[in-house]
């Protein structure tokens, strides 16, 4: 998980900002409770996204205490409690994308980092180990796209398609997992809402996996790594187009899944993150190949 | 049956202007264009029906309760094709059987692949999720046939997709200014001018 998907708080209203981050601080207090103290430093925007796309069709909505911060005791927070699972499921999420992620990077890291990773290996170990008891689903999905994740980059036929299916296989079946785990609201029909909340997912994970891949280019390119926008032919003068194209599509079809789920709780939140928040993040990573570009050109000129 | 004026996000006591335009609203959202490429398309005609139906019982309650002047007639859900080359493909993406539709196009001799190979093809990335590939072979479909209004639409869907422009959906950044913003700027500025002792 990269922490891509946040709200954008300019356009919220005070009550939805609210409302958001007593899931944050509820996801924080969940991961203490659930696994350890030490665990709440992995607490994430996409995984608290994914609770809050939970608490959006339960049948019965959270109820927001006041209590205070276990980081900050003089700061008093807002907590959604809840009889679901959804912020248990969040948090199995949390702890597991967390381990394969420092697994990764154990591989990948230059040798001072890896260093720096080893000693945790244990703790997230424990915990990993406590989440995949208890949502093994969710542990087999995140495995699943690591491997994979492998293969499509050892693949020399590899495309941008098949580079970020796996991201957005894994984050499909996690969200479509939700309704077989959590009571739902009757007004929505779980065959379709698990298609809906799949469907939203694949394109979701796409656009996360993308956007970082965005994110990264300068340095994977630096290094010779591999990025997915390594691999079409497209020109330094379109790229920006071709990878604001991509990042839309993805947001888009995710949008258009969405759309079609009755409107839930939190929909002006979930809306806010879809239509603000994401696009935001994407002209931000976007605007600054632009710059590159109007820099490259003025050089150019100066050198003539 | 849901309550029409729930389905259209209504109260009951909406004027018609306020019903016909929740109504196009909706219309524009999920409208079966949207979603032709996509694995949901029959969720978004189940929508889009219901919407229809909808807005057919309120005219009807209307017209017969009150003598409110509607023109009824919803939005058409029907996509038709009228000649095709390739019908088991169609079924097969129809029927969600991916990996057999692809084969059987992967068997057609690169000579004899035609606009709509290449229309099937997008159809069946696009429902696999490959939007980049998809786009490719709209793209390819389109400029083969453009007079082809089933290429046209699926081309100027992706391309919609990928500028970020959804129909029925306000998906404007809110970044930049527009012409109001600049004037509303000038007068400001001309205010705050004068107050100076000087303007424009």
């Amino acid at each position: 998980m990269f922490g891509y998907i946040r709200v954008d708080r300019a356009n919220l209203l005070g009550k939805e900002f609210d409302a958001y981050k007593g899931i944050y601080c509820a996801l924080c207090k969940q991961l203490g409770k659930d696994y350890s103290v030490f665990s709440r430093f992995i607490l994430s925007y996409d995984c608290t996204f994914y609770a809050m796309l939970a608490l959006n069709i339960t049948t019965v909505a959270p109820c927001y205490k006041q209590g205070r911060c276990r980081f900050n005791p003089f700061k008093k927070c807002l907590y959604a409690e809840t009889e679901s699972k959804a912020l248990s499921l969040a948090a199995a999420l949390s702890v597991i994308s967390a381990y394969y992620k420092l697994k990764d990077n154990l591989i990948d890291s230059p040798w001072y980092k890896r260093l720096l990773y080893r000693p945790l290996q244990p703790f997230f170990a424990l915990w990993r180990r406590k989440a995949a008891k208890n949502y093994p689903e969710i542990d087999a999905s995140v495995k699943k796209m690591l491997d994979d994740q492998l293969k499509a980059e050892s693949d020399p036929h590899c495309v941008l398609d098949k580079a970020a299916q796996p991201t957005a296989d894994m984050l499909s079946e996690v969200c479509a997992l939700l309704p077989d785990h959590i009571s739902c609201d009757e007004r929505f029909d779980k065959i379709k809402l698990k298609r809906i909340l799949g469907a939203m997912g694949y394109y979701m994970g796409r656009w996360i996996y993308l956007t970082d891949a965005a994110d990264d280019y300068e340095k994977d390119k630096k290094r010779n790594g591999f990025n997915p926008f390594l691999l079409s032919d497209v020109s330094a003068e379109q790229l920006p187009a071709y990878i604001e194209a991509s990042l839309n599509h993805a947001l888009s079809e995710a949008l258009l899944s969405y759309g079609l789920l009755d409107k839930g709780r939190y929909d002006s939140i979930i809306m806010n993150v879809l239509c603000r928040s994401c696009v935001n993040i994407q002209n931000e990573i976007v605007s600054s190949f632009h710059n590159k570009n109007d820099k490259n050109g003025e050089l150019n000129e100066k050198s003539i | 049956m849901k309550n029409p004026y729930e389905v259209l996000g209504v109260s009951q006591n909406a004027t018609d202007e306020e019903i016909k335009t929740a109504y196009r609203n909706l219309a524009k959202k999920y409208h079966p264009d949207n979603y032709n490429d996509s694995p949901l398309a029959d969720l978004a005609e189940e929508k889009m029906k219901e919407i229809n139906e909808a807005y057919d019982s309120i005219c009807d309650m209307r017209r017969n309760g009150s003598s409110s002047n509607y023109s009824s007639g919803s939005y058409g859900t029907n996509s038709s094709y009228s000649s095709t080359s390739y019908p088991d493909v169609r079924q097969y993406i129809m029927n969600g059987r991916l990996d057999d539709a692809l084969e059987l196009l992967n068997g057609v001799p690169e000579g004899s692949r035609n606009a709509e190979w290449y229309f099937l093809m997008g159809m069946i990335y696009s429902r696999k999720g490959w939007g980049d590939q998809a786009y490719n072979y709209f793209l390819r479909a389109y400029q083969m046939d453009p007079g082809n209004p089933e290429f046209k639409a699926a081309f100027n869907s992706v391309n919609s997709r990928r500028a970020y422009a959804n129909p029925g959906y306000n998906t404007n950044s809110g970044m930049g200014c527009s012409v109001c913003d600049i004037c509303t700027g000038l007068m400001c500025a001309n205010c705050l001018c004068n107050c100076c002792g000087g303007g424009f």
